[in-house]
């Protein structure tokens, strides 16, 4: 499973977080990869709209998030925004952060 | 949304929805990006059309039953690290302190703001109808952001590596009630030049709420928005600087800060609704400029000139950065009488961003 994780908006605009981040199964350990294909399947990442909730009218500064998982020959493509209220959106959402995190952390040292 | 001229993307304006589902689908990676920003924006710009407003556009407002004529309301909620809104309360308008210091920012910053609206232009909070200013803390887990929901304030508390809590700074506070004050009044789009100016505008009455907290005459104050930010080890000094954009930070993992101080820089993309925090770095610069010609408490003149332009009815929800600068010379006018120095002053620094008004 290979995906592209992208984040932007948010209170301000940086460019080194904005860029598009290619988190690949291959690369995680086994436990990992495990949990990444669980999370996606809790969300039915591959059933959700492109789209999921807008923000308010009105709303600023709020956080925009594009997930977008290939797996077997399939591909989807999915935008998030801030709050991201639905549980299991939320748990990948935090995954792919943590992941990012990490990746960020092992280029820094 | 192609009825949008400031939103329009010629190759999606003439494709029906199903087709740019499918370039997200199947497209190539650079199709799929600008479909899914297309979809993102028709989809928002729908909300606008469809989403009951919290708050009564101008015009159209009725006497509340319920505002108290300079009073202040605010209510702390904490989010204990969920995404939940708006969480528990944990401090109400006059309670002591709670001893968690995000809590006690939060109150505390909202006073300020608050004061600030009554004290400089007699407003009464966000609506100048006494609304409840609400805050939650503590939102979501290592969460780098503060946001205006369109009903209240939201604050994470950073993840200490790139962040520290987002209620340290009380300029960010500030700018975040001002989007509320801006979705009162003029209701800038949020996307484009009116969302730059969106957001220029939470970044001008943001730093004028920490000057006169700190007392500070423009020559005194930094101009900086989110000062102390960023944790220990990254290289900047804030988000934003009005007095230089383009210089608050520069960093291996954050980037360079990409404002831009003039229109001959002015940044085209669809990246952060268009450069809403971006391109923001021009309006934010004229408004220094001006303030630092005219001297004293910027927001005495400076600030009171773009505060009558914000709460002008002839600001439009679409304006431009051309349209909102002659309105702020108007305003200066108006206020200060035509080729005073105030107006000499704001007619100057719009020139110097690129922006000829006369």
């Amino acid at each position: 499973m290979r995906i592209e994780f992208q984040t932007e908006g948010g209170i301000a605009h940086f460019p080194g977080l904005s860029q598009p981040v290619v988190i690949d199964s291959e690369a995680l350990t086994a436990e990992a990869a495990s949990e990444l294909t669980r999370l996606v399947e809790a969300a039915r990442f591959f059933e959700r709209p492109t789209v999921v909730g807008a923000p308010r009218a009105g709303a600023a500064d709020y956080r925009q998030y594009t997930i977008t998982v290939e797996e077997g020959g399939r591909q989807h493509s999915i935008r998030l925004a801030d709050p991201v209220e639905e549980p299991t959106l939320q748990q990948l959402l935090h995954f792919l952060q943590t992941q990012v995190r990490a990746l960020r952390r092992e280029k820094g040292s | 949304m192609c009825q949008h001229t400031s939103h329009r993307q010629p190759i999606f304006c003439i494709l029906p929805p199903h087709i740019i589902d499918a370039l997200v689908q199947r497209g190539t990676p650079r199709q799929r990006a600008r479909a899914l920003r297309t979809l993102a924006v028709d989809n928002t710009i729908r909300a606008l059309r469809s989403t009951p407003r919290t708050i009564v556009p101008r015009g159209r407002r009725r006497p509340s039953m319920t505002a108290a004529e300079g009073q202040k309301q605010r209510t702390i909620y904490n989010a204990h690290n969920t995404e939940t809104l708006p969480g528990d309360v944990v401090r109400t308008e006059g309670s002591p302190p709670s001893g968690d210091q995000a809590v006690d920012e939060a109150y505390d910053g909202l006073g300020a703001t608050y004061d600030f609206y009554s004290l400089a232009y007699n407003r009464n909070s966000i609506d100048d109808e006494g609304m409840s200013m609400l805050a939650t803390v503590h939102f979501n887990q290592d969460y780098n952001n503060a946001f205006w929901n369109g009903e209240q304030m939201v604050f994470g508390d950073g993840d200490g590596e790139l962040f520290n809590r987002f209620t340290i700074s009380l300029d960010v506070i500030g700018h975040e009630l001002t989007h509320g004050v801006t979705e009162d009044e003029a209701q800038l789009i949020y996307f484009f030049q009116p969302g730059a100016l969106n957001e220029s505008v939470s970044d001008v009455f943001g730093s004028l709420v920490k000057q006169r907290v700190l007392n500070q005459t423009a020559d005194q104050a930094d101009w900086l928005i989110g000062a102390g930010l960023f944790a220990a080890g990254v290289n900047g000094v804030a988000l934003r600087s009005m007095k230089a954009p383009g210089t608050a930070y520069d960093d291996p993992v954050l980037g360079k800060d990409p404002q831009p101080a003039h229109m001959n820089d002015y940044v085209r993309g669809f990246a952060d609704n268009g450069g809403v925090h971006i391109n923001s770095g021009i309006p934010n610069h004229a408004f220094y400029l001006a303030a630092m010609q005219i001297g004293g408490f910027a927001w005495e003149k400076a600030g009171r000139i773009w505060y009558q332009t914000l709460i002008d009815a002839q600001l439009r929800p679409s304006a431009n950065f051309q349209r909102f600068a002659s309105l702020t010379l108007a305003n200066a006018e108006k206020l200060f009488g035509a080729g005073s120095p105030e107006h000499q002053a704001v007619s100057q620094a719009w020139n110097e961003v690129g922006i000829a008004v006369t």
